[in-house]
């Protein structure tokens, strides 16, 4: 805030204005200079601005959809509560058999993935960031697809997740 | 400046005794320009496109502040707060394991051990500090966004949402996945 005040009076004064007014800024700026204590730092400066339509245009409303809105967010909650007991059943009995170790490594990677669909959505929004938004989600389901088939041959050519990390665990 | 000011003093002046004659012949005698009291302003106009306009606004909009967000605002609720730690713990957990799980469909066109048995074998060959301390880097993670998680699912059927509760149930959590995360390290 201290920073709008300061480079604006600033550049008030640098621009070439008639002498009254030139004496009047410079002695306002000399007197709010000396309450400002924060430098301008700049955290994640804009990037290349681009002006959609007029001024005058009404700004856009993105439009509704369930199925990315509220039943998404059902969806997540589900997954998320199902992955409680999910995890607690390893602690309790030691191990998994193969079909619930599946079932836990499914619902994980599906959390991960709609975990990772959030991160990408809240730092790469469509009309800031359209192209790299769009990479990544393509990314992030290329890299789910390969998980998938990863902690498939995990589970069937080896032991599992959970007795891999058993085994680990107390060796 | 100076001769504005002038101007309206002599205004003042002559406003008590008002003089038909100089008022209806000031402006045609060119005295206006030393008695003016609305600002004269030699100002040059240009002509702009909307395009140009449009450019000159993208062109501001790069020289406007950023507001400084994660430096001055409750240092306890943005740094240490439950939604971050749970963002980074799960994507920490999660990015190991895509990166695990690709590393383990590569590793035999590149050579690499990476089935349970050899992942076991080399853990257990390390010493017994490194095995703690790795152990609870894994523990402490896992049990913080577990608990953590468990508060927020609380949070959607909106209970412990008042403020002070809200602050209390987070370092609760804070300490509980600190213990679990020990105990699991050092004691499973």
């Amino acid at each position: 805030m201290a920073s709008i005040a300061r480079s604006s009076l600033l550049r008030q004064v640098a621009s070439a204005r008639p002498a009254f007014q030139q004496q009047n800024v410079i002695a306002n700026a000399a007197r709010a200079t000396a309450f400002h204590t924060t430098a301008r730092r700049d955290l994640l400066p804009p990037l290349p601005q681009h002006v959609e339509g007029t001024v005058n245009d009404a700004a856009p409303v993105p439009e509704t959809s369930p199925s990315h809105g509220s039943y998404h967010w059902t969806f997540d909650r589900l997954v998320a509560g199902s992955l409680i007991p999910l995890t607690v059943v390893p602690f309790a009995a030691g191990s998994l058999n193969p079909t619930l170790d599946a079932f836990l490594c499914a619902t994980i990677l599906i959390h991960s993935h709609t975990g990772f669909q959030n991160i990408i959505i809240d730092y790469l929004p469509k009309y800031r960031t359209p192209r790299a938004r769009k990479i990544f989600m393509w990314g992030l389901n290329a890299a789910t697809a390969v998980v998938g088939l990863a902690l498939y041959e995990f589970e069937t050519t080896d032991v599992g997740i959970t007795e891999t990390i058993k085994r680990v665990w107390t060796a | 400046m100076i001769a504005q000011r002038a101007g309206t003093t002599a205004l003042r002046r002559v406003a008590g005794k008002p003089n038909a004659f100089f008022t209806a012949n000031v402006a045609k005698l060119g005295l206006a320009q030393s008695l003016s009291t609305t600002q004269i302003r030699p100002v040059a106009t240009q002509k702009l496109t909307p395009a140009d306009g449009a450019a000159l606004l993208a062109k501001q909009r790069l020289q406007r502040p950023v507001s400084p967000h994660l430096d001055v605002y409750d240092k306890q609720q943005t740094w240490f707060g439950g939604s971050i730690w749970m963002r980074i713990t799960g994507s920490a957990f999660s990015g190991s394991l895509y990166v695990f799980a690709t590393a383990y469909l590569a590793a035999p066109l590149l050579g690499w051990h990476l089935e349970s048995a050899s992942l076991a074998a080399s853990f257990g060959a390390l010493p017994f500090a490194a095995k703690g301390a790795l152990k609870f880097l894994a523990a402490w993670p896992f049990a913080f966004h577990a608990l953590n998680g468990v508060r927020h699912l609380v949070f959607d059927m909106t209970y412990g949402i008042k403020r002070q509760t809200l602050i209390k149930s987070g370092w609760y959590v804070w300490g509980a996945s600190m213990v679990g995360g020990l105990y699991l390290a050092f004691f499973l």
